[in-house]
Protein backbone atom coordinates (compact mmCIF):
# COMPACT_ATOMS: atom_id res chain seq x y z
CA UNK A 1 0.00 0.00 0.00
CA UNK A 2 2.91 2.17 0.67
CA UNK A 3 4.20 1.62 -2.56
CA UNK A 4 0.97 2.37 -4.01
CA UNK A 5 0.88 5.98 -2.46
CA UNK A 6 4.54 6.41 -3.01
CA UNK A 7 3.50 5.94 -6.82
CA UNK A 8 0.70 8.02 -6.81
CA UNK A 9 2.38 10.85 -5.36
CA UNK A 10 4.84 11.12 -8.11
CA UNK A 11 2.75 10.24 -11.13
CA UNK A 12 0.07 13.10 -9.25
CA UNK A 13 3.92 15.51 -9.13
CA UNK A 14 4.28 14.99 -12.58
CA UNK A 15 1.00 15.87 -13.32
CA UNK A 16 1.12 18.56 -11.85
CA UNK A 17 4.54 19.46 -11.92
CA UNK A 18 6.01 22.11 -14.76
CA UNK A 19 6.13 21.38 -18.72
CA UNK A 20 8.77 18.89 -19.50
CA UNK A 21 9.18 19.01 -23.58
CA UNK A 22 10.22 16.24 -25.25
CA UNK A 23 12.64 17.79 -27.71
CA UNK A 24 15.20 16.09 -25.78
CA UNK A 25 13.20 12.49 -26.08
CA UNK A 26 12.33 12.74 -29.48
CA UNK A 27 9.17 13.91 -31.76
CA UNK A 28 6.40 14.31 -29.68
CA UNK A 29 4.20 14.38 -33.22
CA UNK A 30 1.11 12.64 -33.21
CA UNK A 31 2.60 10.88 -36.54
CA UNK A 32 5.77 10.08 -35.33
CA UNK A 33 4.11 7.33 -33.25
CA UNK A 34 1.33 6.34 -35.51
CA UNK A 35 4.71 6.02 -38.11
CA UNK A 36 5.97 3.41 -35.31
CA UNK A 37 3.01 0.66 -35.97
CA UNK A 38 1.45 0.46 -38.93
CA UNK A 39 -1.90 -0.75 -38.91
CA UNK A 40 -1.96 -5.07 -39.61
CA UNK A 41 -5.80 -5.46 -39.92
CA UNK A 42 -7.03 -6.28 -43.39
CA UNK A 43 -10.28 -4.69 -44.39
CA UNK A 44 -13.27 -7.45 -43.26
CA UNK A 45 -10.93 -9.84 -41.62
CA UNK A 46 -11.26 -10.59 -37.94
CA UNK A 47 -8.94 -8.50 -36.11
CA UNK A 48 -5.95 -10.65 -34.39
CA UNK A 49 -5.63 -8.11 -31.59
CA UNK A 50 -9.20 -9.19 -29.94
CA UNK A 51 -10.55 -11.77 -28.19
CA UNK A 52 -14.30 -11.90 -26.20
CA UNK A 53 -15.39 -15.04 -25.20
CA UNK A 54 -15.55 -17.00 -20.84
CA UNK A 55 -13.02 -17.51 -18.98
CA UNK A 56 -12.92 -21.50 -17.73
CA UNK A 57 -9.44 -21.61 -16.38
CA UNK A 58 -7.25 -18.81 -14.61
CA UNK A 59 -3.65 -20.05 -13.96
CA UNK A 60 -1.05 -17.50 -12.39
CA UNK A 61 -1.96 -14.39 -14.80
CA UNK A 62 -3.16 -16.51 -18.21
CA UNK A 63 -6.66 -16.15 -18.82
CA UNK A 64 -7.78 -19.74 -21.09
CA UNK A 65 -11.41 -18.15 -22.70
CA UNK A 66 -13.54 -20.21 -24.83
CA UNK A 67 -14.90 -17.79 -27.80
CA UNK A 68 -18.53 -17.66 -28.76
CA UNK A 69 -17.30 -19.68 -31.81
CA UNK A 70 -16.04 -22.14 -29.77
CA UNK A 71 -12.39 -20.68 -30.21
CA UNK A 72 -10.06 -21.38 -27.55
CA UNK A 73 -8.04 -18.45 -26.33
CA UNK A 74 -5.28 -17.97 -23.83
CA UNK A 75 -4.84 -14.44 -22.75
CA UNK A 76 -2.02 -13.21 -20.33
CA UNK A 77 -2.50 -10.19 -18.27
CA UNK A 78 0.17 -7.74 -17.62
CA UNK A 79 1.63 -5.25 -15.31
CA UNK A 80 0.00 -2.76 -17.77
CA UNK A 81 -3.46 -4.30 -18.36
CA UNK A 82 -6.55 -2.52 -17.89
CA UNK A 83 -9.41 -4.63 -15.96
CA UNK A 84 -12.50 -3.15 -16.17
CA UNK A 85 -15.31 -4.95 -14.42
CA UNK A 86 -18.05 -2.26 -13.50
CA UNK A 87 -15.19 0.10 -13.40
CA UNK A 88 -11.44 -0.08 -13.54
CA UNK A 89 -10.38 -3.03 -10.76
CA UNK A 90 -7.82 -5.09 -10.25
CA UNK A 91 -7.12 -8.65 -11.49
CA UNK A 92 -7.63 -10.36 -8.39
CA UNK A 93 -11.56 -9.33 -8.90
CA UNK A 94 -11.61 -11.42 -12.44
CA UNK A 95 -13.72 -14.85 -11.50
CA UNK A 96 -14.14 -18.18 -13.53
CA UNK A 97 -17.29 -18.44 -15.56
CA UNK A 98 -16.87 -14.49 -16.49
CA UNK A 99 -17.11 -13.06 -19.97
CA UNK A 100 -14.73 -11.01 -21.20
CA UNK A 101 -13.70 -8.85 -24.26
CA UNK A 102 -10.35 -8.14 -24.28
CA UNK A 103 -7.64 -6.28 -26.50
CA UNK A 104 -4.29 -6.20 -26.90
CA UNK A 105 -1.33 -7.79 -28.86
CA UNK A 106 -0.53 -11.31 -30.11
CA UNK A 107 2.38 -12.84 -28.92
CA UNK A 108 4.46 -15.35 -31.26
CA UNK A 109 2.78 -18.32 -29.63
CA UNK A 110 -0.80 -16.71 -30.13
CA UNK A 111 -1.24 -15.37 -27.18
CA UNK A 112 -3.31 -12.33 -26.96
CA UNK A 113 -0.87 -9.93 -23.78
CA UNK A 114 -3.34 -7.64 -23.17
CA UNK A 115 -3.38 -4.07 -23.13
CA UNK A 116 -7.45 -3.74 -21.90
CA UNK A 117 -9.91 -6.35 -20.41
CA UNK A 118 -13.44 -5.47 -19.85
CA UNK A 119 -15.03 -8.24 -17.66
CA UNK A 120 -18.59 -9.25 -17.71
CA UNK A 121 -19.35 -5.64 -20.16
CA UNK A 122 -22.61 -5.91 -21.86
CA UNK A 123 -24.28 -2.93 -24.02
CA UNK A 124 -28.03 -3.29 -24.30
CA UNK A 125 -30.82 -1.25 -26.03
CA UNK A 126 -34.11 -1.55 -24.01
CA UNK A 127 -37.08 -0.41 -22.45
CA UNK A 128 -37.26 0.70 -19.22
CA UNK A 129 -40.08 -1.53 -17.90
CA UNK A 130 -40.82 -0.24 -14.36
CA UNK A 131 -38.58 0.88 -11.69
CA UNK A 132 -37.77 0.12 -8.22
CA UNK A 133 -35.57 1.36 -5.00
CA UNK A 134 -32.06 1.54 -7.04
CA UNK A 135 -33.49 -0.81 -9.42
CA UNK A 136 -34.33 -0.74 -13.26
CA UNK A 137 -36.68 -3.47 -15.19
CA UNK A 138 -35.41 -3.19 -18.36
CA UNK A 139 -37.36 -4.57 -21.59
CA UNK A 140 -35.27 -6.18 -24.02
CA UNK A 141 -37.08 -7.63 -27.10
CA UNK A 142 -39.30 -9.17 -24.53
CA UNK A 143 -36.86 -10.41 -22.24
CA UNK A 144 -37.11 -9.02 -18.70
CA UNK A 145 -33.51 -7.68 -16.93
CA UNK A 146 -32.67 -6.76 -14.06
CA UNK A 147 -30.47 -3.33 -13.74
CA UNK A 148 -28.76 -2.77 -10.73
CA UNK A 149 -28.31 1.06 -9.97
CA UNK A 150 -24.96 0.79 -7.93
CA UNK A 151 -24.49 3.70 -6.02
CA UNK A 152 -21.01 5.81 -6.86
CA UNK A 153 -20.67 4.14 -9.48
CA UNK A 154 -23.68 4.10 -11.97
CA UNK A 155 -24.09 7.20 -14.05
CA UNK A 156 -26.10 8.38 -16.69
CA UNK A 157 -26.41 10.57 -19.75
CA UNK A 158 -28.79 13.07 -20.80
CA UNK A 159 -29.02 13.72 -24.24
CA UNK A 160 -25.52 13.25 -24.81
CA UNK A 161 -24.09 16.13 -21.87
CA UNK A 162 -21.69 15.46 -19.52
CA UNK A 163 -22.36 12.07 -17.17
CA UNK A 164 -23.96 12.82 -14.13
CA UNK A 165 -24.48 10.40 -10.98
CA UNK A 166 -28.44 11.60 -11.02
CA UNK A 167 -30.32 8.49 -12.16
CA UNK A 168 -33.81 10.03 -11.08
CA UNK A 169 -34.31 11.64 -14.56
CA UNK A 170 -34.96 8.06 -16.17
CA UNK A 171 -39.14 7.52 -17.01
CA UNK A 172 -40.87 4.21 -17.41
CA UNK A 173 -41.63 3.78 -20.76
CA UNK A 174 -38.39 5.51 -22.10
CA UNK A 175 -35.76 3.67 -24.56
CA UNK A 176 -32.38 3.46 -22.77
CA UNK A 177 -29.28 2.66 -23.63
CA UNK A 178 -27.47 0.67 -20.57
CA UNK A 179 -23.53 -0.25 -20.78
CA UNK A 180 -23.04 -2.86 -17.22
CA UNK A 181 -21.55 -5.77 -16.03
CA UNK A 182 -23.47 -9.27 -16.31
CA UNK A 183 -23.90 -11.24 -13.27
CA UNK A 184 -23.23 -14.36 -15.15
CA UNK A 185 -25.85 -16.87 -16.21
CA UNK A 186 -28.40 -15.04 -14.68
CA UNK A 187 -30.59 -12.09 -16.01
CA UNK A 188 -29.04 -9.57 -14.35
CA UNK A 189 -26.29 -6.28 -14.49
CA UNK A 190 -25.16 -3.98 -12.84
CA UNK A 191 -25.32 -0.47 -14.09
CA UNK A 192 -22.31 1.77 -15.40
CA UNK A 193 -23.84 4.26 -17.65
CA UNK A 194 -27.05 4.66 -18.87
CA UNK A 195 -27.48 6.68 -21.96
CA UNK A 196 -31.29 8.54 -22.07
CA UNK A 197 -32.62 11.30 -23.20
CA UNK A 198 -34.30 13.45 -20.53
CA UNK B 1 -75.80 -17.90 -11.91
CA UNK B 2 -73.53 -20.15 -13.87
CA UNK B 3 -76.28 -19.88 -16.36
CA UNK B 4 -75.89 -16.45 -16.35
CA UNK B 5 -72.92 -16.01 -16.79
CA UNK B 6 -72.35 -18.22 -19.52
CA UNK B 7 -75.00 -16.97 -21.57
CA UNK B 8 -72.71 -13.60 -21.05
CA UNK B 9 -69.64 -15.13 -22.78
CA UNK B 10 -71.00 -14.66 -26.58
CA UNK B 11 -70.48 -11.06 -25.63
CA UNK B 12 -67.32 -11.40 -24.23
CA UNK B 13 -65.99 -13.75 -26.84
CA UNK B 14 -67.51 -11.83 -29.68
CA UNK B 15 -65.85 -8.26 -28.44
CA UNK B 16 -62.95 -9.81 -27.85
CA UNK B 17 -62.60 -10.89 -31.55
CA UNK B 18 -63.75 -7.81 -32.95
CA UNK B 19 -61.27 -5.83 -31.66
CA UNK B 20 -58.61 -8.47 -32.58
CA UNK B 21 -59.82 -8.41 -36.25
CA UNK B 22 -59.93 -4.34 -36.11
CA UNK B 23 -56.22 -4.16 -35.82
CA UNK B 24 -56.26 -7.45 -38.71
CA UNK B 25 -58.00 -5.40 -40.99
CA UNK B 26 -58.30 -1.50 -40.16
CA UNK B 27 -54.40 -1.50 -39.00
CA UNK B 28 -52.01 0.37 -41.71
CA UNK B 29 -49.07 -1.63 -40.05
CA UNK B 30 -50.88 -4.70 -40.69
CA UNK B 31 -48.53 -5.61 -43.64
CA UNK B 32 -45.44 -5.33 -41.14
CA UNK B 33 -47.35 -6.99 -38.26
CA UNK B 34 -48.13 -9.68 -40.16
CA UNK B 35 -44.43 -10.16 -41.38
CA UNK B 36 -43.18 -9.80 -37.74
CA UNK B 37 -45.37 -12.50 -36.37
CA UNK B 38 -45.42 -16.40 -36.67
CA UNK B 39 -47.18 -16.90 -39.61
CA UNK B 40 -43.94 -15.07 -41.62
CA UNK B 41 -42.11 -18.90 -40.80
CA UNK B 42 -45.24 -20.85 -40.69
CA UNK B 43 -46.58 -20.08 -43.84
CA UNK B 44 -43.74 -18.36 -45.43
CA UNK B 45 -43.65 -14.45 -46.22
CA UNK B 46 -45.34 -14.41 -48.96
CA UNK B 47 -48.53 -15.53 -47.29
CA UNK B 48 -48.21 -14.13 -43.91
CA UNK B 49 -50.23 -11.19 -44.64
CA UNK B 50 -53.25 -12.45 -47.04
CA UNK B 51 -53.87 -15.46 -43.93
CA UNK B 52 -53.07 -12.64 -41.38
CA UNK B 53 -56.27 -10.49 -43.22
CA UNK B 54 -57.96 -13.51 -43.68
CA UNK B 55 -57.93 -14.46 -40.19
CA UNK B 56 -58.99 -10.99 -39.68
CA UNK B 57 -62.10 -11.57 -41.50
CA UNK B 58 -62.89 -14.82 -39.90
CA UNK B 59 -62.90 -12.81 -36.72
CA UNK B 60 -64.93 -9.98 -37.65
CA UNK B 61 -67.95 -12.50 -39.14
CA UNK B 62 -68.08 -14.70 -35.91
CA UNK B 63 -67.56 -11.69 -33.61
CA UNK B 64 -70.48 -10.20 -35.44
CA UNK B 65 -72.73 -13.32 -35.24
CA UNK B 66 -71.51 -13.61 -31.41
CA UNK B 67 -72.81 -10.47 -30.28
CA UNK B 68 -75.86 -10.19 -32.71
CA UNK B 69 -78.91 -12.28 -31.62
CA UNK B 70 -79.66 -14.78 -32.46
CA UNK B 71 -77.62 -17.45 -30.28
CA UNK B 72 -77.02 -20.35 -32.02
CA UNK B 73 -74.93 -23.41 -30.21
CA UNK B 74 -73.56 -23.72 -33.85
CA UNK B 75 -71.41 -20.00 -33.53
CA UNK B 76 -70.29 -21.07 -29.94
CA UNK B 77 -68.61 -24.15 -31.38
CA UNK B 78 -67.11 -21.99 -33.96
CA UNK B 79 -65.84 -19.58 -31.61
CA UNK B 80 -64.81 -22.77 -29.10
CA UNK B 81 -62.79 -24.11 -32.12
CA UNK B 82 -61.06 -20.60 -33.05
CA UNK B 83 -59.98 -20.15 -29.48
CA UNK B 84 -58.88 -23.90 -29.36
CA UNK B 85 -57.06 -22.82 -32.54
CA UNK B 86 -55.63 -19.63 -30.90
CA UNK B 87 -54.11 -21.39 -27.91
CA UNK B 88 -52.27 -23.91 -30.17
CA UNK B 89 -50.81 -21.38 -32.57
CA UNK B 90 -49.57 -19.16 -30.03
CA UNK B 91 -48.04 -22.32 -28.18
CA UNK B 92 -46.92 -23.76 -31.09
CA UNK B 93 -45.36 -20.11 -31.94
CA UNK B 94 -43.58 -19.64 -28.55
CA UNK B 95 -41.80 -22.96 -29.20
CA UNK B 96 -41.09 -22.51 -32.56
CA UNK B 97 -40.34 -19.22 -33.09
CA UNK B 98 -39.94 -17.35 -29.61
CA UNK B 99 -38.86 -13.81 -31.13
CA UNK B 100 -41.93 -13.34 -33.32
CA UNK B 101 -44.74 -10.96 -32.24
CA UNK B 102 -48.28 -12.46 -31.32
CA UNK B 103 -49.77 -9.56 -33.33
CA UNK B 104 -52.82 -10.44 -31.72
CA UNK B 105 -54.70 -7.17 -30.54
CA UNK B 106 -52.22 -4.48 -31.42
CA UNK B 107 -49.68 -3.80 -33.98
CA UNK B 108 -47.27 -3.39 -30.97
CA UNK B 109 -45.03 -5.73 -31.30
CA UNK B 110 -45.27 -8.24 -28.39
CA UNK B 111 -43.86 -11.42 -28.06
CA UNK B 112 -46.03 -14.43 -26.75
CA UNK B 113 -45.85 -14.25 -23.34
CA UNK B 114 -47.20 -16.55 -20.45
CA UNK B 115 -50.05 -13.56 -20.42
CA UNK B 116 -51.02 -14.25 -23.86
CA UNK B 117 -51.43 -17.98 -23.71
CA UNK B 118 -53.77 -17.06 -20.28
CA UNK B 119 -55.67 -14.81 -22.67
CA UNK B 120 -56.23 -17.39 -24.91
CA UNK B 121 -56.90 -19.93 -22.37
CA UNK B 122 -59.82 -17.82 -21.09
CA UNK B 123 -61.15 -17.15 -24.46
CA UNK B 124 -61.53 -21.31 -24.95
CA UNK B 125 -63.07 -21.42 -21.53
CA UNK B 126 -65.72 -18.76 -21.95
CA UNK B 127 -66.34 -19.69 -25.77
CA UNK B 128 -66.44 -23.38 -23.78
CA UNK B 129 -68.61 -22.56 -21.29
CA UNK B 130 -71.02 -20.83 -23.68
CA UNK B 131 -71.10 -23.71 -26.04
CA UNK B 132 -72.39 -26.21 -22.91
CA UNK B 133 -74.64 -24.06 -21.91
CA UNK B 134 -76.48 -21.71 -24.65
CA UNK B 135 -78.53 -19.23 -23.63
CA UNK B 136 -78.73 -15.00 -25.33
CA UNK B 137 -76.82 -12.36 -23.23
CA UNK B 138 -79.44 -9.35 -24.00
CA UNK B 139 -82.33 -11.54 -22.05
CA UNK B 140 -79.45 -12.64 -19.34
CA UNK B 141 -78.64 -8.87 -18.58
CA UNK B 142 -81.79 -7.63 -18.82
CA UNK B 143 -82.98 -10.21 -15.45
CA UNK B 144 -79.63 -9.34 -13.87
CA UNK B 145 -78.38 -6.63 -14.60
CA UNK B 146 -76.32 -5.58 -11.52
CA UNK B 147 -74.58 -9.02 -11.21
CA UNK B 148 -74.68 -9.52 -15.32
CA UNK B 149 -72.78 -5.94 -15.31
CA UNK B 150 -70.40 -6.71 -12.70
CA UNK B 151 -69.30 -10.08 -14.26
CA UNK B 152 -68.87 -8.46 -17.76
CA UNK B 153 -66.78 -6.22 -16.37
CA UNK B 154 -64.81 -8.34 -14.46
CA UNK B 155 -63.96 -10.49 -17.69
CA UNK B 156 -63.06 -7.00 -19.40
CA UNK B 157 -60.95 -6.59 -16.43
CA UNK B 158 -59.26 -9.89 -17.13
CA UNK B 159 -58.66 -9.62 -20.37
CA UNK B 160 -56.97 -6.32 -20.73
CA UNK B 161 -54.49 -7.75 -17.69
CA UNK B 162 -53.82 -10.39 -19.64
CA UNK B 163 -53.17 -8.31 -22.85
CA UNK B 164 -49.42 -6.93 -22.52
CA UNK B 165 -50.08 -4.91 -25.55
CA UNK B 166 -52.28 -2.58 -23.51
CA UNK B 167 -49.93 -2.16 -20.99
CA UNK B 168 -48.76 1.08 -21.88
CA UNK B 169 -52.15 2.36 -21.72
CA UNK B 170 -52.77 1.34 -18.30
CA UNK B 171 -49.34 -0.07 -16.36
CA UNK B 172 -46.78 1.98 -17.20
CA UNK B 173 -48.64 5.11 -16.72
CA UNK B 174 -49.57 3.97 -13.20
CA UNK B 175 -46.01 2.86 -12.88
CA UNK B 176 -45.04 6.28 -14.21
CA UNK B 177 -47.18 7.32 -11.29
CA UNK B 178 -45.66 5.40 -8.52
CA UNK B 179 -42.39 6.36 -9.64
CA UNK B 180 -43.22 9.95 -9.16
CA UNK B 181 -44.43 9.70 -5.68
CA UNK B 182 -41.82 7.18 -4.55
CA UNK B 183 -39.32 8.57 -6.54
CA UNK B 184 -36.99 5.38 -6.10
CA UNK B 185 -34.15 6.35 -7.93
CA UNK B 186 -33.06 9.49 -6.47
CA UNK B 187 -30.08 9.68 -4.20
CA UNK B 188 -26.98 9.72 -6.66
CA UNK B 189 -24.49 12.02 -6.07
CA UNK B 190 -20.74 12.82 -6.90
CA UNK B 191 -18.55 13.41 -10.10
CA UNK B 192 -18.77 9.66 -11.97
CA UNK B 193 -16.06 8.75 -13.03
CA UNK B 194 -17.32 8.68 -16.84
CA UNK B 195 -17.92 12.53 -16.56
CA UNK B 196 -13.92 12.68 -16.13
CA UNK B 197 -13.17 10.65 -18.83
CA UNK B 198 -15.56 12.25 -20.66
CA UNK B 199 -13.52 15.86 -19.77
CA UNK B 200 -9.96 14.25 -20.97
CA UNK B 201 -11.04 12.53 -24.00
CA UNK B 202 -12.26 16.03 -25.00
CA UNK B 203 -9.26 17.83 -23.89
CA UNK B 204 -6.29 18.89 -26.06
CA UNK B 205 -3.85 16.68 -23.85
CA UNK B 206 -5.75 14.03 -25.05
CA UNK B 207 -5.59 14.37 -28.11
CA UNK B 208 -1.46 15.03 -28.45
CA UNK B 209 -0.75 11.86 -25.90
CA UNK B 210 -3.44 9.38 -27.33
CA UNK B 211 -0.97 7.57 -29.67
CA UNK B 212 0.82 6.75 -27.00
CA UNK B 213 -1.51 5.26 -25.01
CA UNK B 214 -2.33 1.47 -24.81
CA UNK B 215 -4.84 0.53 -22.73
CA UNK B 216 -7.95 1.97 -21.01
CA UNK B 217 -8.08 3.49 -17.88
CA UNK B 218 -6.42 1.82 -15.26
CA UNK B 219 -6.43 3.14 -11.84
CA UNK B 220 -7.75 6.55 -10.52
CA UNK B 221 -7.82 8.55 -7.25
CA UNK B 222 -8.95 11.75 -6.12
CA UNK B 223 -6.61 14.16 -4.48
CA UNK B 224 -8.12 17.57 -3.19
CA UNK B 225 -9.35 19.37 -6.03
CA UNK B 226 -7.74 17.04 -8.11
CA UNK B 227 -8.85 13.66 -10.24
CA UNK B 228 -5.97 11.57 -11.54
CA UNK B 229 -6.78 9.05 -14.34
CA UNK B 230 -3.78 6.48 -14.94
CA UNK B 231 -3.55 4.55 -18.36
CA UNK B 232 -0.69 2.19 -19.63
CA UNK B 233 1.25 4.25 -21.96
CA UNK B 234 4.19 3.18 -24.34
CA UNK B 235 6.89 5.91 -24.69
CA UNK B 236 9.32 5.11 -27.60
CA UNK B 237 9.25 1.34 -26.76
CA UNK B 238 9.35 1.88 -22.61
CA UNK B 239 6.73 1.55 -21.22
CA UNK B 240 5.31 4.18 -19.15
CA UNK B 241 2.18 5.27 -17.32
CA UNK B 242 0.09 8.57 -18.63
CA UNK B 243 -1.64 10.18 -15.79
CA UNK B 244 -4.18 13.13 -16.58
CA UNK B 245 -4.95 15.50 -13.52
CA UNK B 246 -8.37 16.91 -14.24
CA UNK B 247 -9.91 19.43 -11.38
CA UNK B 248 -12.66 18.24 -9.63
CA UNK B 249 -14.66 21.71 -9.77
CA UNK B 250 -13.76 23.08 -13.88
CA UNK B 251 -15.53 20.94 -16.08
CA UNK B 252 -13.65 22.83 -19.08
CA UNK B 253 -11.09 20.13 -21.28
CA UNK B 254 -8.80 22.74 -21.64
CA UNK B 255 -8.07 22.14 -17.58
CA UNK B 256 -6.84 18.84 -18.10
CA UNK B 257 -2.87 18.38 -17.58
CA UNK B 258 -1.27 14.89 -18.35
CA UNK B 259 2.44 14.07 -18.10
CA UNK B 260 4.24 10.63 -19.05
CA UNK B 261 5.90 8.89 -16.47
CA UNK B 262 9.05 5.83 -16.95
CA UNK B 263 7.75 2.94 -15.38
CA UNK B 264 11.07 2.06 -15.05
CA UNK B 265 12.97 5.07 -13.61
CA UNK B 266 10.12 7.39 -12.43
CA UNK B 267 11.31 9.80 -14.71
CA UNK B 268 8.87 12.45 -16.46
CA UNK B 269 8.87 11.94 -20.35
CA UNK B 270 6.68 14.48 -20.89
CA UNK B 271 4.23 17.05 -19.02
CA UNK B 272 1.77 18.76 -20.71
CA UNK B 273 -0.37 21.41 -19.16
CA UNK B 274 -3.64 22.67 -20.42
CA UNK B 275 -3.11 24.92 -23.60
CA UNK B 276 -6.44 27.22 -22.40
CA UNK B 277 -7.15 27.21 -26.31
CA UNK B 278 -7.28 24.74 -28.80
CA UNK B 279 -4.03 23.98 -30.77
CA UNK B 280 -3.91 24.96 -34.54
CA UNK B 281 -4.15 27.60 -36.99
CA UNK B 282 -6.31 30.38 -35.60
CA UNK B 283 -8.65 32.98 -37.44
CA UNK B 284 -8.24 36.38 -35.89
CA UNK B 285 -10.73 38.23 -37.29
CA UNK B 286 -9.48 42.18 -36.97
CA UNK B 287 -12.40 45.06 -37.84
CA UNK B 288 -11.40 47.11 -40.54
Amino acid sequence: MPQTLDRRRLLATAALGGVVGATGLGSLAPEAAFAAEPATVEPGAPDPNFVEGRIGKISGHLLLVTGSDTVLHSIRITDGTSIWKLHPTTFDQVAIGDGLYARGVRLPDGTLAADSVWVNIVNLHAHIAAVGRNLLHLDHKGQRIVAHVVPGRSAAVYNGTPAISDLSLLRVGRHVQVLGAWHPDTNEIDIATVYAAA
Amino acid sequence: MIDMIAALQPLVVGAVLIWSARVKLLNRHAATVARRSALAPLLGEDRALPAYRLLGGIELSLGALLVLPPALRLENTAATALAVGFLAYLTYARRTAPTSSCGCLSSRPTPVSGRSLGRAGLLVAAAGLATLLPGGWPAALADRPLAGGAALLAEAVAVVALSPELDAAWLLPLRRLRARLTNPLRGGSGLPLLATVQQVQLSDSYRRVAPLLRSDVREHWDDGEWRFVGHAARYQGRPATAVFAVPLVDGEPEAVRVAVVDDATGQTLLALAGTGRPAGPRLDVVPA
